[in-house]
């Protein structure tokens, strides 16, 4: 049995390793922005938090990805950006200007 | 003699011209430029009936049956035949018809992988009076987030990949399994060819510069099989896109009478390390 524990210790900590975060947000047809969020093993991001902030980095909505990797949102008028807490380490901010349809 | 002797240089040239032209393989393009996307970019598409590592000639391709966009989400299958629209291509020898599709980045802006499957309409070789049909796959990926790129797509014919055709270093291998009918092919006769010149798409075009020289003609069309469980594995020695077509594994053998050659075909992209 050790050996075999020692091996599943090893594939653990190399699938820790082995994970970027990833996060992109566009702009539906009805005018919200959905993002989507996920990792570069394919590991789920539901439940990780999403911030939307203004440009002082004040947080205008707070949310969580959803069992489908994705968070809907109703955008801020004017300059924000969307961060999406992917983790230790694992955070991914995108602005608005380089959210598109 | 000299009538004599030209009379059998005309016939050695033109069994050399034979000889060439049965080691190129007909293969159907399915190309985009890139397939490893940082983020979502409406593609632009080049769909070519062509020999590939000569740049040419190409073969006319009628309207395809199918052309379809299998999403990253759930997989859900969409038709984009309503995309294609007929162009004339130039090869190096000839031009003829082939598609153009450009895809809105709507389609494609979700993470993950993007497959796209070609379902051409059969072509008829004249010279051996038969019919070729290639079952074209290539898989775009957005983010780097892997998807469903491994699943096969329920076609009658296919290539299912076993490494991500979209994330491959130059001198890495490539591994396969050949499919028809969901069950893998065993020794399957594989031909594996390298698009060995520029592809202008906004032209129409290949480019006139050929990348590397054949030492031989067999060079071009580079020739395996399956093993016992239906896999291949290929090099890929140079960057760039690869082809791997198996040969007639379809169960369906006649078009119109005649014979027919239903042939999977799967477009690998490989990048230098650099």
């Amino acid at each position: 049995m050790k050996p075999l524990l020692i091996a599943g210790a090893l594939l653990f900590c190399q699938a820790a390793f082995a994970h970027g975060p990833v996060f992109d947000c566009y702009i539906e047809s009805d005018d919200l922005v959905k993002c989507e969020a996920g990792y570069t093993d394919g590991s789920s991001a539901a439940g990780r938090k999403i911030h939307v902030q203004d440009t002082s980095n004040k947080v205008l909505l707070e949310g969580s990805v959803d069992k489908d990797n994705s968070y809907t949102f109703q955008p801020p008028a004017g300059k924000y950006s969307v961060v999406f807490m992917g983790g230790d380490n694992h955070q991914a901010t995108i602005q608005s200007s380089d959210i598109s349809r | 003699m000299p009538i004599k002797r030209r009379l059998l240089q005309a016939l050695a040239a033109v069994t050399l011209g034979c000889l060439t032209g049965a080691a190129q393989a007909h293969f159907q393009m399915l190309y985009v430029e890139e397939t490893a996307l940082p983020r979502a970019d409406k593609l632009e598409f080049a769909l070519v009936f062509t020999h590939p590592f000569s740049g040419g000639p190409t073969m006319t391709m009628d309207e395809p049956r199918a052309f379809s966009h299998i999403s990253s989400h759930g997989g859900e299958k969409i038709d984009l035949r309503k995309y294609l629209r007929p162009v004339q291509w130039q090869s190096r020898d000839n031009q003829t018809t082939a598609y153009r599709a450009s895809i809105p980045r709507e389609l494609v802006r979700s993470l993950g992988d993007h497959i796209f499957v070609l379902e051409p309409e059969p072509y008829l070789e004249t010279e051996e009076d038969a019919y070729i049909q290639q079952f074209t796959k290539l898989i775009v990926n957005v983010g780097g987030v892997p998807g469903n790129w491994a699943e096969p797509q329920g076609l009658p014919v296919e290539i299912q990949p076993l490494s991500k055709p979209y994330a491959n270093w130059t001198g890495g291998v490539f591994r396969a399994v050949v499919l028809a009918d969901g069950k893998p092919v065993p020794f399957a006769e594989i031909e594996i060819e390298y698009i060995n010149h520029s592809v202008d798409i906004d032209k129409n075009a290949f480019g006139q510069q050929d990348y590397v020289t054949a030492p031989q003609a067999s060079f071009k069309a580079l020739s395996t099989y399956s093993d016992a469980q239906g896999i291949v594995t290929i090099g890929l020695p140079r960057a760039g896109w690869w082809g791997i077509a198996a040969l007639d594994i379809g169960t369906t053998k006649t078009h119109k009478g005649k014979p027919l050659s239903q042939d999977a075909v799967l477009w690998v992209q490989a990048r230098d390390m650099k």
